[in-house]
């Protein structure tokens, strides 16, 4: 009887504790269970991605990316361009000569080019690997042309960070979670 | 919505527009193989740890999965921040949680519920990077490893309101060891992170058991595991080693509890714990409900706010980039007010809502250490026990065995 009662404590503790355990474990369960009712959960992926319409070329997207260089970078809509000679994205506003002295262009990187096509029309384009997503062709590009020029996070180069650090700072809210269909918003398809 | 200043060009030469393709995202099978890796090295950890009882399968998935999921996949997105993708996907009825990322946080909690954090022992990056430098470890007293652990709450719960709000990620601004698996990055966070290594090479895990919000929440579910960890299947002989190698002091020495408390105080005791544990609540709440519109300036749009007060009552000064945009844009500084109204109430609500967490946290640290057990042998304290097997090697029962 005495060993009974000084092994009962123990017992008891036990038994409470396993008490406890499924009723802490159920009502987790169930917490869980309230809770996963409420989320709207997809198997698709989420990316980020720039609305080129709502950028304004702060030059943050240069900066900000966590990647030595960028993942934005200038995409090029062809089927916009003008195809122009004095094109606002490619020569730096109030140039004397339209050669291609560095002191002429607007691209820091070099990251774009020029082929002749017919007079008067030129064809551009960005070099992905040298262009460093500063976006001063870009803002050129939509004050004085098209807009044909435009950022974009380039999706294989995107470490799709969970939080985008140039998302924390764009001004203008322009980039966005967005799903796979949409992982690019280009403007040749607007 | 494109503005056409230049007419479409008119080739004559036959001129076709170049096809240019842009390269895809990764493929989203990598997302499933995390997945399928995840419970595979957690499978392992827990094997290891219950049946083989070895420390070496162990430190071979640390090594995998620093490799792995640290400096192959760059650390995103992680068990640890997904609490705040699962949070934000509570909040904001914009965000669609991805199947995986919800597993990314659910299948650690379930293998933590069966069989203790056999995903702290080596499957977590962070955890293992800090398990592989470690070296020494200096036992600091228990009063301050108490107060310290109290530090993963404050930041679980601060996340919490962060995301909430839709402000920041706050787990990920302030990842230590991201910047080391991706060899770059915010210089400000890779010296924390090389401090903190540096640190764990004497002082066993002090992220996981000082700052690691997801630890945290594992300790609940690690103190109901179904399966504990032990340290041998054999008698203990108290012989101290296990306690002197556990690297985050789980294991807990014997105790003759000889304090003789009589009854009539023990209800007393009891009756003070049921009447401290509300006031302290409320009292943490009031406290950070009271800060709420302090807080609130972390979110972008109250901090545009702000921003936009001060030009208006200083138009001298320069105007800041995000007012410049704000004013291009041809954004409403009503409708941005009327916005900024709801995310403070929002904070509001959320700061009264964590205040209360912390505040009930605090309580039941106080009262836990305030209780005092007897102990014949050498415990597993499960609730911080990361099963990382460092113990089975330095048992002498479990060496007989081999």
């Amino acid at each position: 009887m005495s060993e009974d009662l000084k092994k009962s404590p123990m017992d008891r503790r036990k038994f409470f504790r396993t008490c406890g355990a499924i009723l802490a474990g159920g009502s987790v369960l169930g917490t869980v269970g309230a809770v996963a009712s409420k989320l709207k959960v997809s198997g698709a992926d989420v990316f980020w991605q720039i609305d080129p319409f709502t950028c304004t070329q702060c030059g943050r997207c240069e900066t900000d990316c966590i990647l030595p260089v960028s993942a934005v970078k200038c995409f090029h809509a062809n089927k916009v361009c003008g195809y122009c000679d004095l094109c606002g994205g490619y020569y730096r506003p109030s140039v004397k000569d339209l050669n291609t002295a560095a002191e002429n262009l607007m691209c820091p990187t070099g990251a774009i080019t020029r082929k002749f096509v017919e007079e008067p029309y030129f064809e551009y384009t960005i070099d992905e690997d040298l262009c460093n997503g500063c976006g001063k062709c870009v803002k050129g590009c939509t004050s004085f042309g098209n807009g044909s020029l435009f950022l974009q996070v380039q999706q294989d180069l995107c470490l799709k960070c969970n939080e985008c650090n140039i998302a924390k700072v764009c001004p203008a809210d322009a980039i966005k979670r967005v799903s796979q269909d949409e992982a690019y918003m280009l403007k040749d398809h607007a | 919505m494109i503005v056409a200043r230049f007419p479409k060009p008119d080739f004559s030469s036959g001129y076709e527009y170049p096809d240019i393709v842009h390269p895809a995202p990764y493929e989203q099978l990598w997302n499933w193989i995390d997945i399928f890796l995840l419970v595979a090295l957690m499978g392992v950890v827990a094997w290891a740890a219950h049946k083989k009882h070895s420390r070496a399968a162990i430190v071979g998935v640390s090594l995998f999965s620093l490799a792995y999921f640290g400096f192959y996949r760059s650390g995103c997105v992680c068990s640890v921040g997904s609490i705040q993708n699962v949070v934000l996907a509570l909040t904001d009825s914009g965000y669609q949680l991805p199947l995986y990322v919800l597993l990314l946080f659910v299948l650690p909690i379930i293998f933590t519920m069966i069989f203790g954090r056999v995903f702290c022992a080596g499957v977590c990056p962070l955890g293992a990077l800090q398990e592989i430098v470690n070296v020494r470890n200096f036992r600091m007293s228990r009063a301050v490893t108490s107060a310290l652990s109290v530090i993963p709450w404050i930041y679980l719960a601060f996340t919490i309101l962060y995301a909430a709000t839709r402000s920041q990620f706050l787990i990920c601004k302030f990842d230590p060891f991201i910047g080391i698996f991706r060899l770059g990055g915010d210089v400000g966070m890779i010296v924390f992170g090389v401090l903190l290594l540096l640190l764990s090479i004497f002082v066993g895990r002090p992220f996981c058991r000082f700052l690691c919000p997801y630890g945290a929440l594992l300790s609940i579910f690690g103190s109901l595991s179904w399966k504990k960890v032990e340290v041998t299947r054999k008698e203990c002989i108290n012989c101290t080693l296990c306690h002197m190698a556990c690297p985050v002091d789980a294991i807990r020495p014997p105790y003759a509890n000889k304090v003789k408390e009589d009854r009539l105080a023990g209800v007393k005791r009891i009756v003070m714990y049921a009447v401290l544990l509300p006031v302290v609540t409320a009292l943490c709440a009031l406290l950070i409900g009271s800060g709420s519109d302090a807080l609130s300036r972390a979110h972008k749009d109250v901090y545009l706010y702000d921003l936009i007060q001060q030009v208006e009552a200083n138009p001298e000064m320069d105007i800041p980039l995000e007012v410049e945009t704000f004013n291009g844009l041809g954004r409403n500084v009503e409708d941005l007010r009327t916005e900024v109204e709801a995310i403070q109430h929002d904070y509001k609500v959320y700061s009264y809502l964590i205040g209360a967490l912390i505040g009930l946290v605090l309580s039941v640290k106080l009262i836990k250490l305030s209780t005092k057990r007897t102990r014949k042998t050498y415990e597993i304290d499960d609730a911080n026990c990361l099963a990382c097997g460092k113990c089975f090697n330095y048992c002498p029962q479990e060496i007989k065995k081999k």
